[in-house]
This record gives C-alpha cells, sequence and structure tokens, in this order.
C-alpha cells in the first residue's frame, strides 16, 4: 500500500491495521508527513510541526507493538490539536501574539490520555486568536484555508483541526467548542465533530475562552473514528472539578444499534436563524435517509433562542473580560482588533446579569427537553444554516462594517445555544453548496447520550458517501 | 454623550479604572444593554429565590431529570 492510499485511510482501518502488522506507525507517520508537505502550503493548518519527535515516537509504538504491547485502540495513530493545549515545557500559542513565545507549565489531560493510549503527536494546529472567532482568519499565524476552496473559510475556532483531517493530514485532532468552534470547522471542512456533554471531557490544560462554555473534543474523518478517540480522551479529571464522574461506555461498540425505534426531530428553523434552500435540503436529504434506515422522523420544534444565545454572550464577554484583563490593559494592541472588541463589553456587564445568564441555563435545559426533545431521541438541524463563504467576505479586520460583523455573527445561530445548554452536538458531513464547499448537519441528544448521537451518525455514514470524498 | 453612554463612561473610568473613547463607549453600552436587557426579561419569568448556576450541572448529571 503507497503511503498516500496509507494516509486515506480512516484513523479506525488504520489502526486495526496497525495492530495486526499490515502497516507500522513509522509508515503511517511518514504518509502524514508527506500529506503536510503537500497540504500545508495550501492550508496553512499546522503551526508547528514536531518531524524527528512524531517519528521517534512511532518507532517507539512499532517497538511496542513487535513486542506484543497494544496500549489502546489508537495504538500508533498520527495526530495533531488545536494549539491551546498545554504540553509542559513546549509552546502553546492559543493561535496568539500574546501567547507566541509562551510555555506551558503542565500537560493537559487529555493529552496524557492520549500519550497513554499510544496516539503519536505530529504538533500543533491553527486557530482563531484565542479560540474567538467562528471563521479561521488569523492575523498573526495567517488564516487557516479550506482544503475544498483556499479562498472559503475553513470555520472556526479549530480552523486547523477541520482542515488537517480534511485534508487527510492528520487521522484526528482535538478541537475546542465555546459557541461552534468544533462543529463549525467539521461542518466547513466535511468532516465529524463532537462537541460532547459538557462535563464529559476536562479541559484541564486546554486554553479557555470561557470556563462555563468551553467543550474538548475530537474531529475525524467518520463516526466511527470520532467514537473511538472520544472513548479515550473522555471521563472523570480531579484536575477539572466540572467533570463528571459517570462511567464512559465503549461508544464504539454501541454503534451498530441501527435506526430502528428512535424518533428524529427535524428542525428547520427559519423563524429563528435563515436557513439557505441549498443547506435545508441537505439536511432534508439527510432526514430522508435516516427514515429509510428505519428511523421516524417528526418535526422539531426550537423555542425562540434568543435569550440562550445572548444569556451565551453574557458569559463568555463577562469570563473572558476577567481572564484578559491584564493583557487588554497592557497590551491591546496586540490583539487583533474584532478578538479585543469582543471582549470589551464584559466589563461593563453587571456580576448580577453574568450569575443571573448562569442560573438561566438549568431552565433552558428543562424547556429544550420539553419542548424539542419531547418524545424525540435526537433533534436533527444544520450546522451553518449558509453556504460557506470566502475569507474575504467574513474578513471583520479589513471590514468591519455591519454586514460583515452580521454574517459572521450568523455562523453561530444554530451552535451556540448548544454551548449554553451544555448537551451533546454532533456535526457530519452531509453534503456540498453549489460551490463544492460541505454543508453539515447538527445531531443534538440528551445529556451524556453521545453514543446514540454515534450510532445515527454511523447507520447514515454507512448509507452515504460524503465523508468518502477527499479534497484534491 | 447621552445617559446610558455617560453611565459606561462612568463604569469605565470609576469602576474598572479603564479609557475608552466616546464613540466606543457608545457603542458598548448599547451592545450592553441588549444583553442586560434579554437576561434581565429571561430571569424575571423564570428565576426564583433556590436557583444557583450548580442546578445546571446537577441537571447534566442527571440527564436532564
Amino acid at each position: 500500500m503507497s503511503g498516500d492510499d496509507l494516509a486515506l485511510l480512516d484513523l479506525s482501518e488504520l489502526a486495526d491495521r496497525i495492530a495486526d502488522g499490515r502497516a507500522t506507525s513509522v509508515q503511517t507517520t511518514e504518509a502524514c508527513l508527506a500529506r503536510i508537505e503537500a497540504w500545508q502550503p495550501r492550508t496553512n493548518a499546522f503551526l508547528r510541526l514536531d518531524r524527528e519527535g512524531a517519528l521517534k515516537r512511532a518507532r517507539a509504538m512499532d517497538a511496542e507493538i513487535a513486542a506484543g504491547k497494544r496500549r489502546s485502540k489508537l495504538h500508533g495513530v498520527p495526530m495533531a490539536h488545536k494549539d491551546l493545549y498545554y504540553r509542559r515545557g513546549e509552546l502553546s500559542t492559543a493561535g496568539s501574539a500574546i501567547r507566541r513565545d509562551w510555555r506551558a507549565p503542565f500537560t493537559a489531560t487529555v493529552l496524557k490520555r492520549l500519550d497513554a493510549a499510544g496516539a503519536v503527536e505530529l504538533g500543533f494546529v491553527n486557530m482563531a486568536e484565542f479560540a474567538a472567532g467562528p471563521t479561521g482568519h488569523n492575523v498573526h499565524f495567517g488564516h487557516c484555508r479550506n482544503p475544498w476552496d483556499g479562498a472559503r473559510v475553513t470555520g472556526g475556532s479549530s480552523s486547523g483541526s477541520g482542515a488537517a483531517v480534511a485534508a487527510r493530514m492528520v487521522y484526528g485532532s482535538l478541537g475546542s467548542d465555546t459557541g461552534g468552534s468544533i462543529r463549525l470547522p467539521a461542518s466547513a471542512c466535511g468532516v465529524v465533530g463532537i462537541k460532547a456533554t459538557y462535563g464529559r471531557v476536562s479541559r484541564y490544560g486546554a486554553a479557555a475562552r470561557s470556563w462555563s462554555l468551553d467543550h474538548v473534543g475530537p474531529l475525524t474523518r467518520t463516526a466511527r473514528d470520532n467514537a473511538r478517540m472520544l472513548a479515550v480522551v473522555a471521563g472523570h479529571d480531579p484536575d477539572d472539578s466540572t467533570t463528571s464522574e459517570k462511567p464512559v461506555p465503549d461508544y464504539e461498540a454501541l454503534l451498530e444499534g441501527g435506526m430502528s425505534g428512535l424518533t428524529i426531530g427535524l428542525a428547520l428553523p427559519h423563524a429563528l436563524v435563515p436557513v439557505d434552500a441549498q443547506v435545508a435540503a441537505a439536511v432534508e436529504a439527510a432526514a430522508d435517509t435516516l427514515g429509510r434506515l428505519g428511523a421516524h422522523i417528526t418535526k422539531a420544534t426550537l423555542l425562540d433562542f434568543t435569550a440562550l444565545y445572548r444569556a451565551a454572550e453574557v458569559i463568555v464577554k463577562s469570563e473572558a473580560a476577567a481572564m484578559h484583563r491584564s493583557w487588554m490593559e497592557k497590551q491591546p494592541q496586540d490583539y487583533a482588533n474584532q478578538v479585543r472588541t469582543r471582549m470589551e463589553a464584559g466589563f461593563f456587564i453587571p456580576a448580577t446579569q453574568y450569575i443571573d445568564a448562569l442560573r438561566l441555563r438549568a431552565h433552558f435545559v428543562r424547556e429544550f427537553l420539553a419542548t424539542a426533545m419531547d418524545g424525540v431521541d435526537a433533534v436533527l438541524l444544520p450546522a451553518i444554516p449558509f453556504p460557506l463563504p470566502t475569507i474575504e467576505e467574513t474578513d471583520t479586520e479589513k471590514s468591519g462594517g455591519p454586514a460583515t460583523l452580521a454574517m459572521v455573527a450568523r455562523f453561530t445561530g444554530l451552535t451556540r445555544p448548544f454551548n449554553t445548554l451544555g448537551l451533546p452536538a454532533l456535526s457530519v458531513p452531509c453534503g456540498f453548496d453549489g460551490n463544492g464547499a460541505p454543508i453539515g448537519l447538527q445531531l443534538v441528544g440528551r445529556a451524556f447520550e453521545e453514543a446514540l448521537l454515534y450510532r445515527i451518525a454511523h447507520a447514515y455514514q454507512g448509507a452515504t458517501n460524503h465523508h468518502r470524498k477527499v479534497p484534491a | 454623550m447621552d445617559d446610558r453612554t455617560r453611565v459606561a463612561a462612568g463604569i469605565a473610568e470609576q469602576l474598572q479604572g479603564l479609557k475608552y473613547d466616546q464613540k466606543r463607549l457608545a457603542e458598548i453600552a448599547a451592545e450592553v444593554a441588549v444583553l442586560n436587557e434579554s437576561v434581565r426579561q429571561a430571569a424575571s419569568s423564570r428565576l426564583v429565590y433556590d436557583d444557583e448556576p450548580a442546578a445546571f450541572a446537577s441537571l447534566m448529571e442527571r440527564g436532564g431529570k
């Protein structure tokens, strides 16, 4: 099998080949390095690449396989992660000029878990500055470019994660999601991304955007790959008191349950957020497919998201202003304008409003479960409600006009509410728009029901081939 | 300077020790007014004395029940 063929395999298939000796971690890492060499100039997905470190690690993982030791189902698999995860003594920029030379004092829990699982780390990938931006723009390290069309946005803030997985430079990548930052690049780049339930994955050692709304999760090529990766990084962490002690299911073992007996609520909430006809058609076609597979499709009615969305804004701005205060006072010029200005309102929000926004979350969850989720197992809706715009069209640094700002704000219209709700939400490729850019659907479930979302996505991917298409 | 912007200027200088020009203060004041009003309205019809932020985590843990 050629290096390129190896790079095009799914994570799960590749890992199984490493386990039974049909491939080695070194061959695989070299295949990824070749893809990175070819795709980095077109995408700017990587901020740092540790070629020698990755090959050294791959050799060690191969030696363990030769000695009969397989650490996990990720043993020997090359990955690269959003550049906000800390690894002790190593750079971690958070996509910012402020932390351009900053080295982490400890290692993130999720990286420790991937290390223990035998994953190979190729480096760290591009992102929006301090995870504050839904498009993939970055004035400090250069914009990340969509592998499907270099003129178009990748989605953000986990821009490099989406681009690197889509271009088959890596098999999986950890992103983070405060308002859609995993699901938006997953949708825009044609890959799978999950924002699991709040508390399912440790945030310890992930540079924060908003402690209350940040979610850590993987981007991969398939639902199976995503299930495999989440199972490794999820679970209680004493270093993150917000993590749950609930046991982590074997998500992969639960993939084959099929659609029979499931009810899925389709939501195309035009009244809340205008949904483009192409996007609506792709999501409706996905619902039809799930219906043919045995699911009962019904209409889900979403309540007005406005209060939910604005509560999230209050929380994000308040927390971000608090954590950035020192830098905003001493070196405001080191932020991109749109990053700094989005946080400034946080200094003016009364503490009572911030606390009330937090107190409202439980009410919002109950209301969502009693309405949209009433009688359904999952809600199906678009991730990004319009065809993917260009980098130029969404460049708020160059054009901070109302039309540009409005377009950028619309990115998170259907994703941010689920950060307020804390419920699991999975983005899955479901087609391509008229420009050839990917369209993604979103599946939302009840708390800690990630396994069900994976089961639906896996069935869908078994019947479709959107996720099999590779950017040329 | 309108009343809302004057209040924002007071918060910036007297409470937060921050300086912004009048145009920016007016923008921030308008933005914050919308956010605060939205939360205040949502809270007025929902929140009671015993609601606390940690109820969210408990609700998640119970699967929303």
